[in-house]
């Protein structure tokens, strides 16, 4: 199995490193990012195979990113795992068209799981 | 021999002893007092008296003849009835009078005195007859009747001053009361607004009294919903109670209000009046959704950290050196069983304000029934290590509800089922088919609880009293079960016995909560 690159978007640093952790256990690259802003441009230089993204974030917030995906051609296909401690955010995250929902606090072998399932 | 001639005594001849015997047996025989006194003797004394006078009086004839009248006054000498007497008896008048006399025994009467001079031929006044009557009885009724007149006239001005009291109270309640009050007559007219009305929306009394309830404020009291409650509800259904009606008003903006209203049936003045009281609820909606968004916010920057902590101990679970000590691993399991609970208080707390303010919604959608519920025994098991879960029966169906809500309901029995019963092994959970429903047993063979306890264990924040210092918790999550299982249509309830156990079942209806509507 080859490394892939997954980019990971969450405003929060505490998940962000606790995710690149856990997922290291992939083997697969982690490109983290705390700036929803950048992740146009991160998804343009580092061609991710997988997206994580937050769903409440300052300015950007994850739907809007995730509905720029689906909506550009170049992307439209790319896995997304949506993650969120808000109740309503399976809906969003079934609405967006994402791959996967997980709720935070999340499991371990269950995020395992789905990126595996999704690269 | 005839003693009478043409009616009258014959004063003459034969006759004249009779006629005078006769006519003084008819005095005596009379009911009323009579009395002659001699006005030509000094002081003008009493020379003769009937039997009446004397029973009338209580004196008897020899105390009475010689005496001049005045001594029935006894003490009572100021009565001007007396000045009027002297008056006639100097003049030679006749007179009539009712003056206080008083018997032998001194007991007051009223006598009512007939008073007549009796003439010569030269016209001079010789005598003076009294005819006398005891009218006491006649003025005792005289003077009650006066004095009930007046009662009565007292008791009416009190009556009208206590009316014009209660009314003024009244009318200070409706003013003081913090809600909004109209009164209309049949054809929805404004007799009446309070200040609370006036206040709220921001109008005069000169705007509103005696205007048409649709037409106040530019019609802007035309309100659809309003018109629909007064004449096509409130004539069935009186009275009306907590009709929710929203509205934007011109110049106060959306108001969110609570109406009640009641017509009148007495018989009276007041038939057909309409009462209208209106609640602004408009701040108290606006203040549950902040509180739900507070909390929706809350819980969610609470979990985020906690993210990161239940993250961070899954790995140090997962990197345990194998030479770790036992109490080294307990520790990190104790720790990861906290920071579990944690997350679950901060769920309730959101679940227990959105089911209050009623806005929890169900996501409803068919799922299989039985691997639901074994997915979740599997998931408790997994981390019960000192009890067994034992499932039993099948349903084999698949129901229409909303999936992360029961498995909340099941998650929570089950919990339960283990924090009650630290000591049993065995928990029991039965599913099976029951007409339209699918029915959950979770068996536990626990602490128990009494039959008081049982009635309360479903209200929000309630602890079984004994359970209160022996184990943990807010009492929020039973409440949240039976939430979600009554807005499933489904019913959740306990048996249990003190020191034995208990058994939570709930059913629900396989076709969803509209399913018995149709």
């Amino acid at each position: 199995m080859s490394s892939k690159n997954i980019l990971i978007c969450d405003d929060d640093e505490g998940i962000l490193d606790v995710l690149e952790l856990i997922l290291e256990e992939t083997g697969h690259t982690i490109i983290p990012e705390k700036n929803s802003l950048n992740v146009r441009s991160l998804i343009e230089k580092k061609m991710p195979d997988l997206i994580i993204l937050d769903l409440w974030m300052p300015v950007l917030s994850g739907d809007q990113i995730l509905q720029m995906i689906r909506t550009t051609p170049a992307y439209k296909h790319l896995p997304v795992i949506m993650i969120s401690a808000s109740r309503d955010g399976e809906q969003i995250a079934n609405d967006h068209f994402a791959s996967a929902f997980i709720a935070k606090p999340f499991d371990y072998d269950n995020l395992i799981a789905q990126v595996r399932k999704l690269i | 021999m005839n003693t009478f001639e043409r009616g009258k005594f014959l004063f003459s001849g034969a006759t004249k002893n009779e006629s005078f015997e006769l006519l003084t047996k008819a005095l005596d025989a009379s009911i009323s007092g009579i009395i002659i006194t001699d006005n030509s003797q000094p002081d003008n004394p009493i020379v003769y008296c009937n039997g009446a006078f004397e029973s009338m009086s209580g004196y008897s004839r020899n105390e009475i003849i010689g005496h001049n009248c005045r001594f029935l006054q006894a003490d009572d000498r100021s009565q001007k009835e007396r000045e009027i007497l002297a008056k006639a008896v100097n003049e030679g008048l006749g007179c009539t009078v009712e003056i206080r006399n008083y018997k032998k025994n001194g007991d007051l009467f009223w006598n009512e005195l007939y008073m007549s001079p009796v003439k010569d031929g030269d016209g001079k006044v010789t005598h003076f007859i009294g005819v006398q009557n005891d009218v006491t009885y006649r003025k005792k009724v005289e003077h009650d009747l006066r004095q009930q007149k007046a009662n009565m006239e007292k008791m009416v001005e009190e009556r009208t001053l206590a009316l014009r009291d209660s009314e003024a109270f009244l009318t200070s309640i409706i003013e003081t009361v913090r809600e909004g009050l109209l009164v209309l007559d049949p054809n929805f007219t404004v007799l009446s607004a309070n200040y609370h009305f006036l206040k709220t929306f921001k109008v005069t009394v000169e705007e509103t009294v005696g205007k048409q309830l649709y037409a106040l404020g530019n019609n802007q009291w035309d309100i659809p919903l309003l018109r629909n409650l007064l004449v096509k509800i409130l004539p069935t259904n009186n009275p009306v109670v907590d009709f929710e009606v929203e509205h934007e008003f011109p110049h106060i903006g959306k108001k969110l209000m609570l109406l009640n209203a009641y017509r009148i049936e007495l018989e009276g003045q007041f038939k057909d009046q309409i009462l209208l009281a209106i609640e602004d609820i408009t701040e108290r909606k606006e203040i549950e959704r902040r509180k739900d968004d507070f909390l929706s916010i809350a819980s969610h920057e609470l979990k985020t950290p906690l993210t990161t902590i239940k993250g961070y101990m899954q790995v140090i679970e997962r990197s345990l050196p194998s030479e770790a000590s036992e109490k080294f691993k307990s520790t990190i399991g104790k720790v990861s069983q906290y920071v579990e609970r944690l997350n679950n208080l901060i769920s309730e707390l959101l679940d227990v304000s959105r089911i209050q303010t009623g806005n929890i919604e169900l996501h409803e959608a068919r799922f299989e029934f039985d691997k639901m519920v074994s997915d979740v025994v599997d998931g408790i098991q997994s981390s019960a290590h000192n009890h067994k879960i034992i499932l039993k029966g099948k349903t084999n169906t698949s129901i229409l509800a909303d999936e992360t809500h029961i498995i909340q309901v099941l998650n929570n029995l089950l919990s339960n089922a283990i924090k009650y019963g630290p000591d049993s092994e065995i928990i029991e959970v039965n599913i099976s088919n029951v007409s339209e429903y699918v029915k959950v047993s979770v068996k536990d063979f626990g602490v128990g609880m009494s039959a008081q306890d049982t009635k309360r264990v479903f209200e929000r924040f309630f602890r079984g009293s004994e359970i209160q210092q022996r184990f943990p918790g807010m009492g929020i999550g039973l409440y949240v079960c039976d939430q979600i299982i009554k807005n499933h249509k489904g019913t959740l309830w306990v048996e249990s016995q003190k020191g034995k156990g208990s058994i939570f079942s709930f059913t629900l209806p396989k076709n969803g909560k509209g399913s018995d509507e149709q």
